[in-house]
């Protein structure tokens, strides 16, 4: 299955006939901050959903979503490592979401206050519906968000350590369950 | 250097500089040998060209994942374990060397200095008689034209300098090697080890060697290498040179002698044969970078440019004397390919020591020597399997909800019981039918005419397969593991990364194209011992047979050069 020259050049025209789209979708709002190659976010998308991550991890004592810029990384994996089909997906459930938002709320998201931005994404929670599109968008932003907390250099260093040298390897070793962390 | 005939002629050549061809540079410069390699990738330098091997996670863009564009574009080699984003910059991407798959086979490549040797996953088990006896009893293939006494002080030779950790487990069908001090296995793996001696009487579960440094000796040192610091992450090379590559080990080691020439971007298209002279005298080569093709001469040619590409070359060599390949007057030149079967693999939980974990990373796991029909035949397939085994306890983080209480489940991941994992090892029998030719018009970038790949599982591979399943879902069961679940990935032929055959050993030049020494039957002065050589596979991951057969080879060639006969 050698892959054929024509493949790759097609694949290669789509990004950049994508990537000269993106100025004419953005040309009423600001633009995002980051250079996209297939989706087309606005600066309010990309405000909304550094917002959403923040309702998912917030600040506390301890640093939040927004702290380790996890709606940028959100935004870099759907954008770099998602399927087609996906990132379509994706881009629809945003659009649902927003709509979830204005229906339950009369707003939309950024607009919302705190409280309204968690009756949100309580209802979010329970939707079993795999055919949902808000909710696919908000559990695959949820686990990217968590993804990227989770690997952050804050995270690593000083909630569950990373050690890029062990210089060690115990077989067996008497398991001591870890105190209780505060978040 | 200028340009003229005798600035491009050495006494020695060697094609490839991955595992086999850094040990031949190595033992050829040791020897005093003015030795050319020829190796298509660029130069990678120890230290120097590793420039993922200090990241954090959170340093990469993408935390490890291959974006959509490339899996997209290159289907085949993604589907390897290790091309991710640490150490994708190692891996030939589908794109830039196409072939033709007659039937699926996932060709894995790296086309650099140093080859896979960087990127491999450093296991090293011996062969033993029970192996290389192998084809002669269950009649297939042909007769191994060695024995383990011959390449026994040659394993020695090279588990002493690579740096080889294990444990002395006598094991007549896992010989014993060299040894530097063993990790330990973790509770349940020595658990499953007194589990299995105790219950199955030819069954065993050993700490499974590895090229490591655990505790380097002063040739390893000598070598600008140190211990090994238990980092797992070794594709992306080594900055303490903790586990054998090419370029921390025998490549350096090899330019310190003065007498190493190595010429990256160098694809090698042919070898030339003298039809006066009987013999070769050089090969040919297209820069990759000016597209020119150029001459180099020497006394002896080392083929090493890794199995498949062995074929290829060798297939490309044609001349008035041999018209189907140098050295193929027998005609099995490209035939008998074969490889190992990775498809099975087997995971479970234990509820025992709830009270223990492990501690740092371990580079290597437990391993379960081949137990089927090593002594007689026993079973309604041939041949075996070995398997890996692992264990260890995972982090399971409740990601329900959201805000601070799912910050707060985030912050205290809970420690999973204990999992235990296997995976098959399983030999496959090389058939004139999976097989490797050229195409007859189309050709690559280089001139060269395009691979064409006709491999295929078969019934033995099948019922080899099954046979996993059952043994170890009863090993499992008897052991008291729990929740055991089976799968096949069904993955094509090629993904175990263990090609071998195409060049076989054998003692008959009618059935065969090298002779025990490695050397072709027809043309003296040509060698091949990469995995283009082996005559069967058996079941242990090959490199260090590829090594051992290497430096036996050049230590005969030099013999044989000093008497004037090659
Ligand atoms: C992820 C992974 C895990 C692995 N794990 C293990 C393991 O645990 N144990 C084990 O024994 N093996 C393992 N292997 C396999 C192991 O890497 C190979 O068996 C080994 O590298 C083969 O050595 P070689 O010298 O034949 O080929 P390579 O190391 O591949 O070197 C061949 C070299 O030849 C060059 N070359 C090819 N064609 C030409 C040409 N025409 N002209 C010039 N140069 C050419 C290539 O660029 C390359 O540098 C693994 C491989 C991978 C990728």
């Amino acid at each position: 299955m050698p892959l054929n020259r024509r493949t790759v050049l097609k694949q290669f025209l789509y990004m950049s006939a994508g990537m000269a789209l993106l100025p004419a979708c953005l040309q009423h709002h600001a633009k995002s901050s980051m250079l996209l190659k297939h989706i087309a976010i606005d600066g309010d998308q990309e405000k909304t959903l550094a917002e959403l991550s923040e309702t998912i991890i917030p600040a506390t004592t301890t640093p939040g979503a927004k702290d380790v810029s996890a709606h940028l990384f959100v935004l870099t994996m759907v954008d770099d490592c998602f399927t087609k089909a996906d990132r379509d997906r994706w881009q629809a459930g945003f659009a649902a979401f927003e709509k979830m938002s204005n229906d339950l709320n009369g707003k939309n998201y950024l607009s919302s206050t705190p409280q309204q931005r968690e009756a949100l994404l309580t209802k979010l929670e329970t939707v079993k519906d795999e055919k949902d599109d808000a909710a696919w968008f908000y559990q695959a932003t949820k686990r990217l968000t968590i993804r990227c907390y989770t690997s952050s250099k804050f995270y690593l260093t000083k909630v569950q350590v990373y050690e890029l040298v062990p210089s060690r390897y115990k077989g067996c070793v008497p398991y001591k369950p870890a105190a209780r962390k505060v978040a | 250097m200028g340009n003229t005939k005798e600035t491009r002629t050495f006494d020695a050549i060697v094609i490839g500089s991955g595992i086999s061809g850094g040990w031949a540079a190595k033992e050829f410069t040791e020897k005093g040998l003015k030795t050319l390699v020829l190796e298509r990738g660029r130069d990678v330098q120890h230290l120097k060209d590793y420039p993922t091997t200090n990241k954090y996670p959170w340093e990469f863009e993408h935390r490890g994942d291959i974006t959509a564009d490339v899996k997209e574009a290159n289907p085949v080699v993604s589907r390897c374990y290790a091309f991710r984003e640490d150490a994708m910059h190692f891996f030939v991407k589908d794109t830039e060397h196409p072939y033709v798959q007659d039937k699926p086979f996932d060709w894995i490549r790296g086309y650099q200095v140093g080859g896979k040797s960087l990127l491999w996953a450093r296991q090293t088990q011996r062969w033993s008689d029970f192996d290389f006896e192998g084809p002669a009893r269950d009649g297939f293939a042909v007769d191994w034209p060695i024995r383990y006494k011959d390449i026994a002080p040659w394993y020695s030779h090279v588990e002493k300098f690579a740096g080889i950790s294990g444990n002395k487990d006598g094991l007549p069908n896992l010989p014993d090697g060299e040894f530097l001090p063993p990790l330990e296995l973790s509770c349940v793996e020595n658990y499953f080890k007194d589990f299995v001696s105790k219950n199955y009487k030819d069954r065993n579960v050993i700490y499974a060697r590895c090229a490591h440094l655990t505790e380097p000796q002063p040739i390893h040192l000598e070598q600008g290498r140190g211990q090994c610091q238990k980092r797992n992450l070794c594709q992306r090379g080594c900055p303490f040179g903790g586990y054998f590559s090419s370029n921390s080990s025998t490549l350096p080691w090899a330019q310190r002698t003065g007498n190493l020439t190595m010429r990256p971007h160098s694809v090698v298209h042919s070898i030339i044969y003298d039809e006066q002279k009987g013999k070769a005298t050089g090969v040919r080569v297209v820069d990759t970078q000016s597209k020119e093709m150029i001459e180099y001469y020497a006394n002896v040619i080392f083929v090493n440019a890794a199995a498949v590409n062995t074929n290829i070359i060798l297939l490309n060599s044609t001349s008035h004397r041999f018209p189907n390949g140098l050295g193929n007057d027998s005609g099995v030149l490209g035939k008998y390919f074969a490889f190992h079967n990775y498809r099975g693999h087997i995971s479970a939980e234990y509820d025992g020591f709830k009270d223990s974990t492990t501690d740092g990373r371990t580079p290597t796991s437990a391993y379960l020597p081949r137990f089927r029909n090593v002594v007689k035949q026993e079973t309604d397939f041939l041949r075996g399997y070995a398997a890996g085994f692992s264990s260890g306890r995972g982090k399971n983080m409740h990601t329900e909800g959201f805000g601070k209480t799912l910050k707060e489940n985030l912050f205290n991941p809970e420690t999973t019981g204990w999992y235990v994992g296997s995976h098959m090892m399983g030999e496959t029998i090389p058939k004139e039918s999976n097989k490797l030719t050229l195409d007859a018009s189309k050709k690559d970038e280089w001139g060269i005419p395009l691979l064409h790949l006709d491999i295929a599982y078969d019934d033995n591979d099948e019922k080899m397969l099954k046979d996993f399943f059952e043994q170890m879902t009863e090993m499992y069961t008897k052991a008291g593991f729990t929740n055991i679940k089976t799968g096949d990935s069904k993955q094509a032929p090629g993904l175990d990364i263990h090609e071998m055959g195409g060049v076989r050993m054998g003692n008959d030049p009618k059935t065969s194209m090298l002779n025990k020494w490695n050397q072709l039957h027809a043309c003296k002065n040509v060698f091949v011992t990469d995995g283009a050589c082996m005559t069967s596979t058996s079941t242990q991951n090959p490199s260090l047979t590829y090594m051992a057969l290497t430096a036996r080879a050049v230590d005969y060639a030099v013999t044989q050069l000093k008497k004037n006969e090659l």
